[in-house]
C-alpha cells in the first residue's frame, strides 16, 4: 500500500506544511482566545436578569449551535461584503470561528456555574461573604473542575475546525495539503502528512485534557 | 435590489428543498450506518479483549483527532488508489458512517461500563451465556445512559454532513454555494440555508433535551 | 455434592484462600463466618466460578471445576446465587426478573416459565407482586424476589452471599423465614452469614474462616457454646455482644 510513497515529496514541500501547520496553530490560538471573551460576554448575557439581554444571548448561542459551522463561514465570507465590509478570508474565517466556539464555550462556562450546590453558596452567604468573595472562593475554584475539561475539549474540536478555512482559501495545514494534490496529484502524500500533524496537535491537546482532569476535580463529599 | 434578489430566492426555493431531501439522504444514511456499526464496535470495545479494545481505540483516536473535511478528501481522493472507486454521494454517506462510528462507538462504550458489574454477576449467574447477558440484560439497562448523547451525537452528523459538499454533493450547503453566485445576497442565502438546518435539527434537539431531563430524574429515584 | 480440595487463591500478594479443604453432602446447610476479609464470599463464589483459583481442585455436583473447560452453562443452570445486593434487573418486573434463565437457559416456553416463576414466587410469599418492578418493593421484598430468581431453575445447590447485610434489620426475619424453608425442605445450602440465630436453628455445620483459611467447623451447638479455638471463640463473642 505504502511502496510507492514518495516521501521525497514530502520532504520538499515540508516548508509549506510547517507554514500551514503553523498558521493553524496561531489561527486556533487567536480564535480560542477570542472565542473565551465571548463565550464568558455571553455567558453573562445569558444568566442576566434583563430579559432582552438573556433572549439576545439565547439567540445567538443557539443559531451557532444548531446550525453548521461551515455555513457560518460562508454566511460571512459571502455576506460581509455586501455589507460593504471587505474583510480578508483570514480574518472572516477567524470571526466566524470566533462566535461558533464562544457559544459552545458560553454553555459550558454556564454549566460550570450551575453546577456548584446551592448549599456551597448558602454557606458563603451565611459566614458573611459578600457576591465577589464567594465568587472568587467558592464558586470559581469549584467550577474550574467542571469547566476545563470541557473547554480543551472545545479547543480540540476548534483545531479541527480550522480546516473549513481551507475552504476559503485561508493558508492552513489543510489547504497544503489541496496545493499539493493540485500541484503534483499526489494525494495520498498530502493528505496523509496533513492527518498526521492534525493528530500531532490532538495528542499534545488530549494529554493536556486528561492530565487537566484528573488535577482539577473538587467535589462535595459526604 | 434586495426584494429583486428576494423574489429570485423565492423563485428558486424548490432547488432549496431538493438541496435539503439530499442532506437528510446523507445524514440518515450516515447515521444508521454509523449506529449499527457503532453498537457492535462500542459492545466489543467494553469487553475484555485488550487487543480488540486497543484497536478499536486506535480507529477512534484517529477519527477525533483529524478534520473531517480531511477524511471526506482521504475517502474521495486516495481510496481510488487503493482500487475503491467511488461517486462522491457514496463517498459522502461511508466517510460520514466512519466518522458517526467512532463516535457512537465511544458512547455505547461507555453506556454498557456503567452497568454495574452485579447486574453482569447475576445474569452469569442464572446460566445465561455472554451475548445473552448483553442482549437480555445489559445492553436493556446501558440505553438509558446512551439514548441522550446517542441523540446529541445525530444532531452534530446533521451538521457535519454540511462538510460533505467540497466534493460536490448537491445537498443542502452546497445548493447555498451555487446559489450564491447567481444571486450575491450572501445573508440571505446562508441564513435561509442554517434555518433550514435548524428546522431538520430541532426534533432531535427537543427529544434530546427530553432524554436527558428525563434520565436526571430517574437517577435521582435511584 | 461440593468439594473442594486443597484450593489456594493468591490475588496480587494476597493470599485470599488458604488450602481449602471442604466437603458439603446433598441436602447439607453449611454456614460459613468469619470476619470481613477472612474470604468467605471469595468461597462460596468460587462454586459458581464468579471466582477463580490458581491451586487445588474443586468438584461441584461431579464437574471439576479446576478445568477451565467445563461448560459453565450447564453448571450454573444447576447453581442458584444470593447476592448482599439482591442485583435484581431493574427494567424488568419481578415475574421476568424470575422467568428470564427458565425461558432463556432452560428453553421453557414463556406459558411454562411463567407458570414456574409464580410457583416459586409463592414459595417466598411475594405471588402478588409479580408484576411490581423492583423499584418499587422494599429490600427485604427484592431479596425474595432475588431467591425466587434462584429458585425458580430448580438447582441443586442454592449459595447465599450475606443475604441480609445489606436490608434494615425490620426486613431481615422475612428473608431468613424463605431461607429457614427452603433448608427444612432439603436443600443444599451454602450461607455466608453473621445471623447466628438462623445458623443455630438449620445448619448442619458452621464454617469459621479467618485470613483466608478454615479455622473450625463443627455442628452449631458445639460451635457456638464450646469452640474449640481461640479465634472462633474472639469472633463469637465479638458477635453476640450486640
Amino acid at each position: 500500500m505504502l511502496e510507492g510513497f514518495n516521501f521525497r515529496i514530502i520532504w520538499e514541500y515540508m516548508p509549506l506544511f510547517l507554514e500551514g501547520l503553523r498558521n493553524t496553530f496561531l489561527i486556533s490560538l487567536i480564535s480560542l482566545f477570542l472565542a473565551l471573551i465571548a463565550g464568558i460576554i455571553a455567558c453573562a448575557g445569558r444568566l442576566a436578569k434583563w430579559k432582552l439581554l438573556r433572549g439576545v444571548a439565547i439567540f445567538y448561542i443557539e443559531s451557532m449551535r444548531t446550525t453548521p459551522l461551515l455555513v457560518q463561514i460562508y454566511f460571512f465570507y459571502f455576506g460581509l461584503p455586501t455589507l460593504g465590509f471587505r474583510i480578508p478570508e483570514l480574518q472572516t474565517g477567524i470571526l466566524a470561528l470566533m462566535l461558533n466556539s464562544g457559544a459552545y464555550i458560553a454553555e459550558i462556562i454556564r454549566a460550570g456555574i450551575t453546577s456548584v450546590p446551592a448549599g456551597q453558596i448558602e454557606a458563603g452567604v451565611s459566614s458573611g461573604l459578600n457576591y465577589f468573595q464567594r465568587m472568587r472562593f467558592i464558586v470559581l475554584p469549584q467550577a474550574l473542575g467542571v469547566t476545563v475539561p470541557p473547554l480543551l475539549g472545545q479547543a480540540i474540536v476548534l483545531v479541527k475546525d480550522t480546516a473549513l478555512l481551507s475552504l476559503i482559501s485561508v493558508m492552513e495545514l489543510t489547504r497544503c495539503g489541496q496545493v499539493l494534490t493540485s500541484e503534483r496529484f499526489m494525494p495520498s502524500e498530502a493528505f496523509f502528512t496533513v492527518a498526521f500533524f492534525y493528530l500531532c496537535l490532538y495528542f499534545c491537546l488530549k494529554t493536556l485534557a486528561d492530565w487537566s482532569q484528573k488535577q482539577l476535580i473538587f467535589r462535595e463529599v459526604y | 435590489m434586495m426584494t429583486f434578489y428576494f423574489q429570485r430566492l423565492v423563485e428558486i426555493f424548490p432547488f432549496f428543498l431538493k438541496g435539503l431531501w439530499m442532506t437528510v439522504v446523507v445524514a440518515a444514511s450516515g447515521l444508521i450506518f454509523g449506529t449499527i456499526c457503532g453498537f457492535i464496535l462500542g459492545i466489543l470495545r467494553s469487553g475484555k479483549n485488550k487487543l480488540v479494545t486497543r484497536m478499536i481505540g486506535v480507529y477512534v483516536a484517529v477519527i477525533r483527532g483529524t478534520p473531517f473535511v480531511v477524511q471526506i478528501f482521504i475517502v474521495f481522493f486516495i481510496f481510488p488508489e487503493w482500487g475503491i472507486q467511488l461517486e462522491a454521494l457514496p463517498a459522502a454517506i461511508l466517510a460520514l458512517s466512519i466518522l458517526g462510528t467512532a463516535f457512537i462507538c465511544e458512547i455505547v462504550a461507555g453506556g454498557v461500563k456503567a452497568v454495574s458489574t452485579g447486574q453482569w454477576e447475576a445474569a452469569a449467574s442464572s446460566g445465561l451465556t455472554r451475548i445473552q447477558q448483553l442482549r437480555l440484560v445489559i445492553i436493556p439497562q446501558a440505553m438509558q445512559t446512551i439514548l441522550p448523547p446517542l441523540v446529541g451525537q445525530y444532531v452534530l452528523l446533521i451538521k457535519d454532513s454540511s462538510v460533505v459538499s467540497v466534493i460536490g454533493v448537491v445537498e443542502l450547503t452546497r445548493v447555498g454555494w451555487v446559489t450564491v453566485v447567481r444571486i450575491p445576497e450572501g445573508l440571505m442565502v446562508f441564513s435561509l440555508v442554517g434555518f433550514l438546518y435548524f428546522v431538520i435539527s430541532y426534533p432531535l434537539i427537543r427529544l434530546s433535551n427530553y432524554l436527558e431531563e428525563r434520565m436526571a430524574v430517574q437517577e435521582t429515584k435511584l | 455434592m461440593i468439594k473442594f480440595d486443597g484450593v489456594h487463591k493468591w490475588y496480587g500478594k494476597l493470599h485470599v484462600l488458604n488450602d481449602i479443604s471442604l466437603d458439603v453432602a446433598s441436602g447439607e446447610v453449611v454456614v460459613i463466618c468469619g470476619p470481613s476479609g477472612s474470604g468467605k464470599s471469595t468461597l462460596i463464589r468460587c462454586i459458581n466460578r464468579l471466582e477463580k483459583f490458581q491451586k487445588g481442585e474443586l468438584y461441584v455436583d461431579d464437574m471439576p471445576l479446576h478445568d477451565y473447560s467445563t461448560n459453565l452453562t450447564k453448571l450454573r443452570a444447576e447453581i442458584g446465587f444470593v447476592f448482599q445486593q439482591f442485583h435484581l434487573y431493574p427494567h424488568m418486573t419481578a415475574l421476568q426478573n424470575v422467568t428470564l434463565a427458565p425461558m432463556h437457559v432452560r428453553k421453557l416456553s414463556r406459558k411454562d416459565a411463567e407458570a414456574v416463576g409464580r410457583q416459586k414466587l409463592v414459595r417466598v410469599g411475594l405471588e402478588d407482586k409479580a408484576d411490581a418492578y423492583p423499584t418499587q418493593l422494599s429490600g427485604g421484598q427484592q431479596q425474595r424476589v432475588a431467591i425466587a430468581r434462584g429458585l425458580a431453575m430448580s438447582p441443586k445447590i442454592m449459595l447465599f452471599d450475606e443475604p441480609t447485610s445489606a436490608l434494615d434489620p425490620e426486613m431481615i426475619g422475612e428473608v431468613l423465614d424463605v431461607m429457614v424453608k427452603l433448608a427444612k425442605e432439603g436443600m443444599t445450602m451454602c450461607v455466608v452469614t453473621h445471623e447466628m440465630g438462623f445458623a443455630r436453628q438449620v445448619a448442619d455445620r458452621v464454617i469459621f474462616m479467618d485470613d483466608g483459611q478454615l479455622i473450625e467447623t463443627g455442628p452449631p451447638v458445639q460451635f457456638f457454646d464450646n469452640p474449640q479455638t481461640k479465634r472462633a471463640a474472639q469472633f463469637i463473642s465479638k458477635i453476640l455482644t450486640h
